[in-house]
C-alpha cells in the first residue's frame, strides 16, 4: 500500500522516493510534470514579490509561531494549487 | 481481457492501468477475501435505493472535499436525493470533470435516479446519496475508516438496494 512505502521511505530517510511522491502528486501521476508544477508556483509567488509589494507580516510570523506543523504543511499544500492556480495554467483534469 | 491495443485505443490515457504501480509505487493492492453481493429480497420497483460514488460530488453548502491533501481526505458527504444539479459541485482534482460540469448525470446520475423512482421503475430513493473522491492512498483507512462510516450511514437510510459508482 502507498502509504506504507511512504512510511518506509521516511524511516529510512529516502528523500528520492519522497520527493518523487510530492512530485506525482502535484503532476497527476506524472513525475515530469509535477517537477514543473512545483516550478510554476514558486515563479508565481516569486513574481508577486518582485515590486516589494506591503504583506501582512505579523500575520505570517503569528501563524508560523501559534499553528502546529502539521496545519502548517497542510497550508504549505493548499499554497501550491493556489499559486498554480493563480498562475493560469491549470494541467489537473478536475477542480479543487 | 481482449486485445490490450485493441482496449488502449478507447481509453483516454492509454496504458493508465498498466503503468499505475509505476506512477504511484505500491497502490496496486490484492484483495484476497471475497465478499459476496447479498440479494436483493424484493421487485426492484418496490425497492428503495441508494447511491455511493467517488465522484466527489457534494452540496454547494458543504465543507469542500480536500482535494490539495497529499494522502487524501477519508471523509465523505450525504448529498440529498432530491438536489438538482445546480445544487451541486464537484471537488475532484483527478478525473476530468469538463462534462459532468455540462451535465452532472455523466459521473453522478442523480436525474436519472430521480426519473426511475418517478416512473416506479425502482420503488423509490433514500433521502440521502453518498459521496466521497476515490484519489485515497491509505488503503487501510479507506476500507477501515471512510468504508465502515459510509456503511453506517447508509444504513441509516434502510436501502433495499445500492448502487456504487467509481468515476
Amino acid at each position: 500500500m502507498l502509504l506504507n512505502y511512504l512510511n518506509e521511505a521516511a524511516a529510512s530517510g529516502d528523500a528520492k522516493k519522497l520527493i518523487r511522491y510530492v512530485r506525482l502528486h502535484f503532476g497527476d501521476g506524472n513525475e515530469e510534470n509535477g517537477r514543473k508544477e512545483i516550478d510554476k508556483a514558486w515563479i508565481e509567488a516569486l513574481k508577486i514579490m518582485l515590486d516589494v509589494p506591503e504583506t501582512k507580516r505579523e500575520f505570517i510570523l503569528e501563524t508560523l509561531a501559534e499553528k502546529d506543523a502539521a496545519t502548517l504543511a497542510h497550508l504549505f499544500f493548499h499554497l501550491h494549487f493556489y499559486f498554480v492556480r493563480r498562475s493560469g495554467e491549470w494541467i489537473h483534469d478536475g477542480e479543487l | 481481457m481482449a486485445n490490450s491495443k485493441e482496449n488502449d485505443s478507447r481509453q483516454l490515457r492509454p496504458g493508465l492501468w498498466t503503468t499505475v504501480n509505476e506512477r504511484y509505487p505500491g497502490a496496486m493492492i490484492t484483495k484476497t477475501d471475497f465478499v459476496p453481493l447479498a440479494e436483493l429480497k424484493k421487485p426492484l420497483s418496490e425497492s428503495r435505493l441508494t447511491f455511493v460514488s467517488t465522484a466527489g460530488v457534494q452540496s454547494k453548502n458543504s465543507v469542500p472535499f480536500d482535494t490539495v491533501h497529499p494522502i487524501s481526505d477519508y471523509t465523505f458527504r450525504p448529498v440529498p436525493s432530491d438536489s438538482k444539479p445546480l445544487d451541486l459541485e464537484i471537488h475532484q482534482l483527478k478525473y476530468p470533470t469538463v462534462g459532468a460540469k455540462r451535465d452532472l448525470n455523466v459521473i453522478f446520475p442523480i436525474e436519472r435516479l430521480q426519473e426511475l423512482a418517478k416512473e416506479k421503475i425502482i420503488g423509490g430513493l433514500t433521502k440521502n446519496f453518498f459521496s466521497f473522491i476515490g484519489y485515497n492512498m491509505d488503503v487501510e483507512r479507506l476500507e477501515q475508516t471512510l468504508a465502515e462510516d459510509i456503511a453506517d450511514a447508509v444504513e441509516v437510510e434502510m436501502p433495499d438496494a445500492a448502487l456504487l459508482a467509481p468515476a
